[in-house]
């Protein structure tokens, strides 16, 4: 079966299975007080958007926030880790086991010390996107080919030469996929704080509507958001390729 | 041995560090170590909260409940989509979709479509563990050599035997992984349900804590989930470890 075949059996699939979905609204097997119909969410999508698109900024403008901190502290920690061989030892199980304690515990704590604002979401989007990056950052500088750089020395190259030419390229492939995979975290942590506490943000809107029984909007937002994460992690996929390109 | 005292030296470094600092800033938002131990004996007396021990039985139950879901469903999902290559092909890119997209804001209609209850914390922590256990499942096909199937059924073994001496064995390291992650996120799964909203469970014991201010309380019980998380994540590695081993 061809690409285009695939494309056309996928694109078949979702749609019979939003037919279904409607269909079974319509006759009474969903109540849409609990499941509407994908023609109400798509009703529910123009009234939603006047108030969902201010929204939408706050929550995505304090991931990118939350993101580029997450980077600047994950990506040089794990390449000391993985270029450290006893720190490495020491303190990558302490990494690891932080990585696997659910970060929604410490949440409340942190809206407690930073508030319902901005800074909380931003932390917590930190605090998730931080962990992914540095292990997959550390794991990558770690199983850099030393000979690479034995080589290199004896060819007299400096150490800047090195460090550009030979442990970039190297570590760059995890570094990306470190990168990428932290969004979803980012996106996530975001949302999280803001429906624990928040009083902005997609992430409270989407609560509010789930309290509220606002099934219909609350679909259309989940859909919305949906459709951004993915848009931003393809985006961020497609980046990752044109770079392994240039290496 | 060395390894052992240099982490046991962070690990006390770190402590001592967190008392230093709590010390010295506001006890209500700070907690130091040394106030976890009392906080925790005064958990398990308070009189408003029912004990400790029948929240600690629903969580269990929660999270035993949606990760059997999410072994079955997703197990048989994977298997479907691995042995049959053509429904494979179309359904498996869509499944790997799903995982661009941050899991939680699928709690908001599950908690409006099943309520405040248990049901909601089970489908969720059944959402996020589906997930991986089936990815591990068409993983762990991919890695089965398809000469080798060729050669047991050429000299004469049925599905079964295949199935038993020819797949398992080859799948089997990447399924034990995959369910150690389905593990992990079934758990975060339902405490994330029952912080954001619950009437019984850890979670819920635990923002009922933090809603009263009761931070050392809250403190003492984010440690001992925490700590309880981390073993059932080492058991299950030390689970994978042993299968890892049988297979090779």
């Amino acid at each position: 079966m061809g690409r285009l075949a695939v494309l056309r059996w996928q694109v078949l699939s979702v749609a019979v299975a939003f037919l279904a979905w409607e269909a079974a609204v319509r006759v009474g097997l969903l109540d849409p007080l609990f499941v509407p119909a994908p023609s109400m969410v798509l009703r529910a999508l123009p009234s939603l958007a006047a108030e969902a698109l201010p929204r939408l900024l706050d929550t995505f403008g304090k991931t990118a926030l939350g993101y580029a901190i997450a980077a600047a502290v994950g990506v040089p920690a794990g390449l000391l880790l993985g270029s450290r061989r006893l720190l490495h030892d020491v303190a990558m199980p302490y990494v690891v086991a932080l990585y696997g304690v659910p970060k929604i515990l410490i949440l409340p704590w942190i809206a407690l010390v930073f508030g319902i604002g901005l800074s909380t979401a931003v932390l917590s989007a930190a605090v998730f996107a931080v962990f992914p990056i540095v292990v997959l950052v550390a794991a990558g500088a770690r199983d850099v080919d030393p000979t690479l750089v034995t080589v290199a020395v004896s060819m007299g190259a400096t150490r800047g030469q090195i460090g550009r030419k030979v442990l970039l390229p190297a570590v760059l492939p995890s570094v990306l996929t470190g990168l990428r995979i932290a969004m979803v975290f980012a996106i996530l942590g975001v949302l999280l704080a803001e429906m624990l506490a928040g009083h902005r943000g997609m992430g409270y809107l989407m609560q509010r509507q789930a309290m509220a029984f606002k099934a219909p909007e609350l679909f259309a937002s989940t859909a919305i958001v949906s459709a951004l994460s993915v848009s931003v992690v393809l985006f961020l996929e497609h980046l990752n390729r044109r770079l392994g390109q240039w290496r | 041995m060395k390894l052992w005292l240099g982490r046991a030296v962070v690990l006390v470094v770190a402590l001592l560090a967190w008392e230093a600092v709590a010390r010295n800033l506001d006890p209500i938002l700070y907690v130091g170590p040394s106030r976890l131990p009392a906080a925790l004996g005064r958990v398990m007396s308070v009189r408003d909260l029912p004990p400790l021990g029948s929240h600690l039985w629903l969580t269990l139950g929660e999270v035993v409940a949606a990760f059997l879901l999410a072994v079955a469903s997703g197990l048989w999902v994977g298997f479907v989509l691995g042995l049959q290559k053509t429904l494979g092909r179309i359904y498996e890119p869509l499944l790997a979709v799903l995982y661009a997209v941050p899991s939680v804001i699928w709690y908001p209609s599950l908690m409006l479509f099943f309520g405040l209850g248990p049901a909601s914390k089970i489908a969720f922590g059944f959402l996020l563990g589906f997930l991986p256990v089936t990815l591990s499942v068409l993983a762990g096909i991919r890695q089965v050599p398809e000469s080798l199937i060729t050669v047991a059924v050429s000299m004469g073994a049925g599905p079964g035997a295949v199935f038993r001496k020819v797949m398992l064995p080859a799948m089997a390291g990447t399924l034990a992984g995959g369910l150690r992650t389905g593990l992990a996120l079934s758990v975060v799964g339902v405490l994330v349900g029952e912080v954001l909203g619950a009437r019984a469970g850890l979670g819920y014991v635990l923002t009922y804590a933090y809603g009263l201010l009761m931070t050392a309380e809250y403190a003492a019980l984010v440690v001992i989930v925490a700590v309880a998380v981390l073993t059932v994540d080492a058991l299950g590695a030390l689970v994978e470890a042993r299968v890892r081993r049988w297979a090779d």
